[in-house]
């Protein structure tokens, strides 16, 4: 056990703080917050499984997303289903297109695999705002609250945060496996050199696809327990490229290819994003949308001082007294 | 009884034809080398035997068991591994984990792959490069560390891409002297070599190609005076 979770104290700091939250902290803003933090860090992880380990940069993760997010809802609404079997026909779904695009994967390479995911994003924005009959078009859908463990509805934020702890807990154990099995070993050989690992005898293009796979299962699961504490889809949001670029942007902010960067991206961002939306971005303030501006600066410097994203430079900082003494 | 036997080996590309009609056979234990001016197909034809390009017609087959058609990872899987030419380290892992990649793909245990990295690392003389980056590896010691990866896939035939390339002139002893250990321990080998003093003194049995075309094949000092060797070398003129 001590083993298993050497170097992941941080991480088990951060979510031990985070468990600790609901009890000490009755406000709602603040509750809320922390829950899209660690939703948001989750599917930055699952992203950063394909993306981050994999080395197969995808900007069409919104597709998985939005297979969770439309599962819960249809489900829901037209047939009367639990979350929890949406939440698991969600992820069969993406687990499906995660096949396809990971065949994808096996063909293109670089911006060409980009552009085709992002491509595909695109097609299910399409289906999904057109297809009126079955996806109530453009006008999203409402997830029916039914309150009850079953149906996933909680009125209680704090009941909330356990749930998206565990989830995040679950992605960030995926992570941990990636770094340390003999599949991580072999998934990072892929990333630095395909043709060198085919000569090692590692299968590449199996587990490339089955990295996106897992990375997209993930993404379906968040998209679900989000549709669920959000109470609405449409696809304008779900099946967006932006939606897509937030993962990614988590990810990288953090640290690409590491187990807590996702995490700490996703913090950061949604944290800044937040704040700023609340002092410049409401009603009433002079300059609407103000807060974009700040936003983009923030994420300008962040690359600038921390190319390789906060977990690498946080490292340094960390060490430097220790080696100091 | 021969261990790899490539038997009417040719491959197109487009116009030109890299390898045609090529044939012999490694028995267990030996030292082949295979020479040849630039572009006379020699890399062409490794990378027809480690699965990465399939050929037009002919095969390649280990033991018996027909290689050909395989995935450049089944065939590793099966018994061959090589090195690049231009070599090809992971390089942002560190040297250990380089070679635990091979050694993962005989031992889930990631523990024992590791151990299995150590030691191999030692015999190839990067005992005290195992926690470097493979990145700040010199030349020389970036060919240590694709042989000693390629090793630890436990191969049955090696095949050596330009031991010597780009290296400089005080590793090279050095190099062809592990070389020699590995064949003295019983390890099959197929190695392409551009430095003449270096092949001649390691293989048992040369392989000349020409034009994609096999031109000689046999014992080191009678393939190096072979007339057609020479001028396919030198040109026509050359020859006394």
């Amino acid at each position: 056990m001590r083993q298993a979770l050497r170097g992941a104290w941080p991480a088990v700091a951060l979510f031990g703080v985070a468990a600790l939250v609901p009890v000490l902290v009755r406000d709602a803003f603040f509750l809320d917050l922390l829950i899209l933090v660690l939703l948001w860090g989750a599917t930055a992880a699952a992203w950063n499984v394909a993306g981050g380990y994999a080395g197969q940069v995808s900007l069409g993760h919104s597709v998985f997303f939005g297979l969770g997010a439309y599962s819960a809802a249809l489900l829901g609404t037209k047939w009367n289903v639990s979350p929890w079997i949406a939440l698991l026909v969600g992820a069969a779904l993406a687990t499906v297109m995660g096949f396809a695009i990971g065949f994808l994967s096996n063909r293109l390479r670089g911006p060409y695999f980009v552009l085709a995911t992002i491509a595909c994003s695109q097609v299910f924005l399409i289906a999904g705002s057109r297809w009126r009959g079955f996806t109530s078009g453009s006008e999203g859908i409402a997830v029916p609250f039914r309150p009850g463990f079953w149906t996933l509805g909680f009125v209680d934020k704090r009941v909330w945060v356990y749930l998206i702890l565990a989830l995040a807990v679950g992605v960030y154990l995926i992570q941990l496996y990636l770094e340390r099995s003999r599949r991580g070993y072999q998934l990072a050989a892929v990333r630095e050199d395909e043709d060198a690992s085919l000569s090692l005898g590692v299968p590449a293009r199996r587990l490339k696809v089955a990295a996106i796979a897992v990375s997209a299962a993930v993404t379906a699961i968040c998209g679900t327990l989000w549709a669920q504490y959000v109470g609405f889809v449409d696809p304008f949001y779900v099946f967006s490229v932006d939606l897509s670029v937030r993962f990614a942007l988590a990810a990288v902010t953090g640290g690409i290819g590491t187990a807590l960067g996702p995490f700490l991206g996703a913090a950061l961002i949604t944290v800044l994003e937040t704040y700023l939306r609340a002092h410049f971005g409401g009603i009433g303030a002079g300059l609407v949308g103000i807060y974009l501006i700040f936003y983009g600066v923030a994420l300008i410097l962040i690359m600038r001082f921390a190319p390789q994203g906060l977990v690498p430079v946080l490292g340094r900082w960390w060490r430097r007294p220790a080696a100091a003494s | 009884m021969s261990l790899l036997a490539v038997s009417g080996v040719t491959k197109r590309f487009g116009g030109v034809i890299a390898n045609r009609e090529i044939s012999f056979e490694v028995a267990p234990g030996e030292l082949v080398g295979i020479i040849g001016p630039n572009g006379s197909g020699k890399s062409t034809l490794f990378e027809i035997i480690s699965g990465f390009y399939h050929p037009d017609a002919g095969e390649v087959s280990l033991d018996g068991r027909r290689l050909t058609g395989l995935s450049p990872d089944r065939v590793c899987r099966l018994g061959i591994a090589r090195t690049f030419q231009k070599l090809r380290p992971f390089a942002g892992m560190s040297v250990l984990d380089n070679v635990m990649v091979g050694a993962l793909t005989r031992t889930r245990d990631v523990r024992h792959a590791r151990e299995r990295a150590r030691v191999l690392l030692e015999r190839v003389g990067l005992g005290d490069k195992v926690l470097a980056h493979a990145r700040t590896l010199s030349t020389g010691q970036r060919k240590r560390l694709e042989l000693a990866r390629a090793l630890a896939t436990e191969p049955r035939v090696l095949l050596l891409d330009e031991v010597t390339g780009g290296v400089d002139q005080r590793s090279i002893p050095g190099l062809v002297e592990l070389v020699r250990e590995l064949h003295r321990d019983g390890l099959t080998l197929l190695v392409i070599e551009h430095n003449m003093r270096v092949i001649t003194a390691v293989a048992q049995r040369i392989i000349a190609l020409f034009l994609g075309e096999k031109i000689a094949d046999g014992a080191p000092d009678a393939v190096t005076r072979d007339r057609r060797v020479v001028e396919a070398y030198l040109g026509p003129a050359y020859h006394q």
